[in-house]
């Protein structure tokens, strides 16, 4: 049986021949494994809904990197490749974030140190809007492709870098309001939409350009005869821009409409203490509980 | 305060490690060259042929059962030459579907240039497997095939190595044979001008086969 650490562009013929990556059950074991040992470490209790979004994250970045997804998406199908990326973007790092409790985040990263410096000018909206942005850009370019997906390290290290630079992306738009850099509507639903926006560019150039850009999906063996890298990189483009939008305008309604909830409920009650504190004023009045001198003095 | 634990320090280094040990070996004998070819001082992407050599008369058969001589019927047009086989995994289905691509897309017709593939395997090659194998591509190329020794007569005529069986096919179609790998290119007049290695792109293609049309 083949065994190889992480998922790259091999050149060899595709088979459906099992090949597991070291790496990614490596990974999802850690990931998994730190985060209970974290909890018991702390002597605090799993919060299961928040686990069962860490678990649901880890799955989700588990799937899309071992075999077959995994090798199909870095090595034969661009429209796979970009798949992974919505993946690792837009569902398993919101997911992984949401898992974490704001205990544990205070925990890696105590007020002051130099760790939580950094993620905090990381995370500062605008920086995390640049990063994320300079990341889609970077790592879609044919270059990046083509050198870093053709072996197991750079192929490795691009993954890290998408996972790295949603979860910098995501910080701010999912954590609670309480911490810092979060932020909140408006300004969050516009750093989501304008994420959104630019994303139309890479998958643009994927779906609009006559040649295969790619050299790595355009030279790989093709997994069936008359397998056309046109094609399967103008589907990459639609996976990037449809299915990534989609997703990604789902949750911003889905944290919009959360929020205007919020506000609704906020003012429901904000109204009806009013409602209340005027009633039982209208009926002091009617009691004549109140004083003529209380009910005539000038407000101060 | 309790001492830290040295595991998930630990288990980090090992699993790093582990990591480079595994990332830096090559995963496969043969690493895929995704970067395309690299122009040439004059501006082509093919690699100049600098031996004289030219399409040999060597006597095969089209799909339809016509004789066809190598040497003779593809004169007055240039000509791009590949010896392949219908069962090939990656480099013959990636090179005519990069020609016919790049001939699609830039409109080249198969009236300005001829495109004939030779099948190293006449075992499995039957001519219908053949004309159903290029019909992938795009039907106006042109398939020949004869007996091996014919097939080995017309490769040393054009100092290319012999068909030789590499193994079983990892998907389970029988054997894989190794065969030249490049697209030899001919004047109209016959005579052989470049090559394009495995690893020829539709980008490179759209820069050459301009220039076929107009130079040969």
């Amino acid at each position: 049986m083949n065994v190889a650490w992480w998922c790259s562009g091999t050149g060899q013929v595709w088979t459906w021949r099992y090949t597991p990556f070291l790496g990614v059950w490596v990974v999802a074991a850690t990931l998994i494994g730190g985060y209970v040992w974290s909890h018991r470490r702390a002597g605090q209790p799993i919060d299961r809904r928040r686990f069962r979004r860490w678990v649901l994250g880890v799955i989700a970045l588990f799937v899309v990197s071992e075999w077959p997804i995994g090798q199909l998406g870095v090595g034969y199908l661009a429209t796979v490749g970009i798949g992974r990326y919505v993946v690792y973007t837009f569902i398993a790092a919101p997911l992984l974030l949401s898992g974490l409790p704001s205990w544990l985040v205070e925990r890696w990263l105590p007020e002051g140190s130099r760790r939580q410096r950094t993620v905090a000018a990381l995370t500062y909206w605008p920086v995390a809007l640049l990063i994320f942005n300079a990341v889609l850009f970077g790592t879609h370019l044919p270059v990046a492709i083509d050198t870093f997906k053709t072996t197991q390290l750079g192929s490795f290290g691009v993954d890290v870098l998408h996972l790295g630079a949603a979860l910098i992306w995501w910080w701010p738009a999912m954590r609670p309001a309480h911490e810092r850099n979060s932020i909140q509507e408006p300004i969050r639903a516009f750093y989501l939409f304008a994420s959104s926006v630019l994303m139309f560019v890479p998958a643009a150039f994927l779906t609009f350009s006559p040649l295969p850009l790619y050299g790595l999906y355009e030279l790989a063996p093709p997994l069936w005869l008359g397998f056309d890298p046109v094609a399967d990189q103008q589907s990459a483009g639609i996976v990037m821009n449809i299915v990534g939008g989609f997703v990604l305008w789902g949750i911003i309604a889905t944290l919009f409409l959360r929020w205007a909830k919020e506000r609704e409920a906020e003012d429901r009650i904000a109204r009806r203490d009013r409602d209340a504190r005027t009633f039982a004023r209208m009926a002091d009045l009617e009691h004549g509980s109140v004083d003529d001198e209380d009910a005539t003095k000038p407000a101060s | 305060m309790s001492p830290r634990s040295p595991l998930p320090r630990t288990c980090l280094l090992i699993a790093a490690a582990a990591m480079v040990l595994a990332a830096c070996s090559p995963a496969t004998s043969t690493s895929l060259q995704a970067t395309g070819l690299s122009a040439q001082p004059d501006g082509w992407r093919g690699v100049p042929i600098e031996l004289d050599r030219a399409l040999p008369d060597v006597a095969f058969e089209d799909t339809q059962g016509q004789p066809v001589d190598l040497g003779e019927d593809f004169l007055g047009d240039p000509t791009l030459l590949f010896f392949g086989y219908t069962s090939c995994p990656d480099i013959c289905p990636i090179h005519l579907a990069a020609i016919a691509s790049a001939m699609g897309e830039i409109g080249v017709s198969f009236d300005q240039i001829d495109v004939v593939f030779i099948s190293v395997d006449p075992d499995r090659d039957t001519p219908e497997r053949i004309e159903d194998y290029l019909g992938n591509f795009n039907s106006r190329m042109v398939g020949l095939h004869a007996d091996l020794d014919t097939v080995q007569e017309a490769l040393d005529a054009l100092d290319l190595p012999g068909p030789i069986i590499e193994g079983p096919d990892p998907r389970g179609e029988g054997d894989l044979i190794g065969h030249p790998a490049q697209v030899i290119g001919f004047d109209s007049e016959g005579q052989a001008q470049r090559a394009w290695p495995f690893g020829a792109r539709r980008s490179d293609w759209v820069v050459d086969l301009p220039r076929i049309v107009d130079e040969w």
